[in-house]
């Protein structure tokens, strides 16, 4: 049925959406490629694991715990791997991305030891709950996740757009210096981009473990390069292009699974990044700069 | 004599250590013209299957089968570095992981050929086909007071050792030519070296395309040292292993990628107790290298210094106050 493929494409799509804006977000004020986002998106799924399944706690405890633990990995992740480079003399412009990849690396491997390397089942009450409309069923954790992702995009969205701290965050994207000139605590401001990134990609993890019911310490690899693939399609640092990339991967994702070879679902979107990265540097909806893909 | 101080166990490690150099070099050589891949995991794998499949499935002699995995997987480089030149950076290095989980994919999803995630088994050992050889024109181990299987690794060992010194020695030159000043000068400050004359395009697919040919050759030799290989070896975690190699060595010299490659994979077997929580500790080395040390442990002016050391133990130098310039 195409109608309830394009509903479990959107579901998944908007899931990647708010991986991807958390990578968007720190590219767009740090410039940097933020490598540990999808380790940081799966300790959030192991969080929802741990107080829903484990500890048997209703839903929304997941949700703030996921929040308040993916924020202080945030923060850790900015004091120790890339407040620590700026501004050094000499550093290569690889140096924060091979950084974060350590962090990635450290924290996969901590979720092995901690968690252990299986999946783990990820409950919730309402799991079978489905709505008919027709011929379609609609599940009702599908519309939750939907809603959840609309809400937080829009969040985000007059958050940059409306209030003080957003301003100072575009600001320093546009120019750290001269933001700093301006009185913007560019500091600070850089520390709260790298906490709400993070913090979405917790929200992110505890949606993805409603949605597939399984959590495991490899998931974080693979959201992470999918979340990396959507920033290209949409255009680095582009918000934006970040919500429309993530939609039009996971629908095509899914379709592929739904009519084509599902072994090669996960290569859909490294291959579309290499021919993004060819054809349009820039990305889908990127401007068409001369510095862009440089 | 020989015989008891070779134990098979230690020869393994020390083939390791020479196929992970092979590995730190690849990575090296993309690095010197300041272009970083994560794809060389990709392109061993591409050597190590082409390798494999050419000597298990068409009976082609192991030491052709090395050679046109490293071909292929260099011709892959070139395909791959041309576009690529387009990108440099952090988009170079996203592409490039890409690449490699694109062949990874392949790896595990073309069943009728490389067998899927079960991997390649039954990869003819080089080690062995050389003992076979030998013994057919009536050579025995027992000559050098050796067991058989002590022989076969140490075959394996002296092959690689003898590939090593060629690779160092090669790369030691090129360093000091036209072409490793290009890359230097193209690392340094890509629009400057344009603007002196370098030939940009050239140079840098070279350096890419000696990198995916280097780690294709190593890869061939690792489908034919371990004799069985799976789409798991080359996968993400190999392409960090190799960054490793180099970032914890030293990315400015040919010693740092050597350095960084005998260190990272005697460690872990030295220390046992280490070994489980290998990951984890790769993952606080790159934090801390890129935090106190980015160029790694061994830089031009460490090797310098050892250079002055040594010459001051060789007498030349009698403290006069007057230094030599090198």
């Amino acid at each position: 049925m195409l109608l309830e493929q394009l509903i479990n494409g959107i579901t998944l799509g908007s899931i990647y959406a708010i991986v991807a804006l958390g990578f968007t977000l720190v590219f767009g004020v740090l410039g940097i490629i933020n490598m540990a986002h999808g380790e940081i998106f799966m300790f959030g799924a192991f969080i929802g694991v741990i107080v829903t399944s484990v500890m048997g706690l209703p839903l929304w405890v997941a949700f703030i715990a996921a929040i308040a633990v993916t924020a202080v990995l945030g923060y850790m992740l900015e004091r120790i791997a890339l407040r620590p480079l700026r501004g050094k003399q000499g550093v290569s412009h690889l140096a924060p991305l091979i950084s974060t990849i350590g962090v990635s690396i450290l924290l996969e491997n901590l979720s092995h030891h901690l968690f252990g390397a299986g999946n783990q089942p990820f409950r919730n009450a309402f799991a079978e709950i489905q709505i008919q409309i027709g011929s379609i069923t609609i599940y009702l954790v599908q519309i939750l996740i939907f809603v959840i992702s609309v809400a937080l995009m829009l969040a985000l969205s007059y958050w940059l757009s409306k209030t003080k701290a957003g301003k100072a965050l575009r600001a320093t994207a546009e120019n750290l210096e001269t933001a700093s000139l301006l009185g913007v605590n560019t500091k600070r401001t850089i520390t709260t981009t790298v906490i709400i990134a993070s913090v979405m990609g917790g929200i992110a993890g505890i949606l993805v473990g409603m949605a597939f019911n399984s959590v495991n310490p490899q998931m974080g690899l693979s959201m992470g390069l999918k979340g990396l693939a959507i920033i290209i399609l949409g255009g680095m640092g582009n918000v934006k292009g970040a919500m429309a990339g993530g939609l039009l991967l996971g629908i095509a994702e899914t379709l592929i699974v739904a009519y084509g070879d599902s072994g090669y679902r996960d290569a859909v979107a490294f291959i579309t990044i290499i021919f993004i990265l060819l054809l349009r540097p820039q990305g889908l909806f990127g401007k068409n700069t001369a510095e862009s893909g440089r | 004599m020989l015989g008891e101080l070779l134990n098979p166990y230690h020869l393994q490690i020390v083939s390791f250590v020479l196929i992970n150099i092979i590995l730190g070099i690849s990575i090296y050589i993309t690095l010197s013209s300041g272009q970083l891949s994560l794809g060389n995991a990709g392109f061993m794998g591409i050597g190590a299957y082409t390798s494999a499949l050419l000597t298990i499935n068409f009976e082609v002699p192991i030491i052709l089968g090395i050679i046109l995995g490293a071909l292929v997987a260099g011709i892959f480089g070139i395909l791959i570095g041309i576009p690529a030149l387009r990108l440099s950076g952090v988009y170079l290095a996203i592409a490039t992981l890409g690449f490699g989980e694109v062949m990874r994919v392949i790896f595990v999803n073309w069943e009728s050929v490389t067998q899927g995630a079960i991997g390649l088994s039954g990869v003819p050992h080089l080690g062995r086909e050389v003992f076979k050889t030998l013994t057919a024109i009536g050579f025995d181990p027992e000559i050098l007071g050796l067991k058989n299987n002590q022989f076969i690794y140490l075959i394996v060992v002296s092959i690689l050792l003898l590939i090593n010194i060629f690779i160092v020695w090669f790369f030691v030159r090129q360093n000091k030519s036209r072409v490793g000043r290009a890359f230097a000068a193209i690392k340094m400050d890509e629009k400057a070296a344009e603007s002196m004359g370098i030939d940009i395009t050239y140079y840098k697919v070279l350096s890419f395309t000696q990198g995916a040919l280097l780690a294709g050759f190593a890869g061939a030799l690792y489908a034919h040292v371990m004799a069985y290989i799976s789409p798991a070896d080359f996968a993400y975690h190999r392409a960090i292993e190799i960054l490793i190699f180099s970032v914890f060595g030293g990315s400015e010299v040919i010693w740092g990628a050597i350095f960084g490659a005998a260190f990272m994979t005697i460690m872990p077997e030295a220390l046992r107790f280490i070994s489980e929580y290998r990951y984890m500790i790769y993952g606080a080395i790159l934090i801390l290298m890129m935090a106190f040390r980015p160029q790694g442990i061994i830089d031009v002016s460490l090797l310098q210094w050892f250079k002055k050391i040594i010459k001051f133990r060789k007498g030349t130098d009698h403290g006069t106050g007057i230094k030599k310039r090198h």
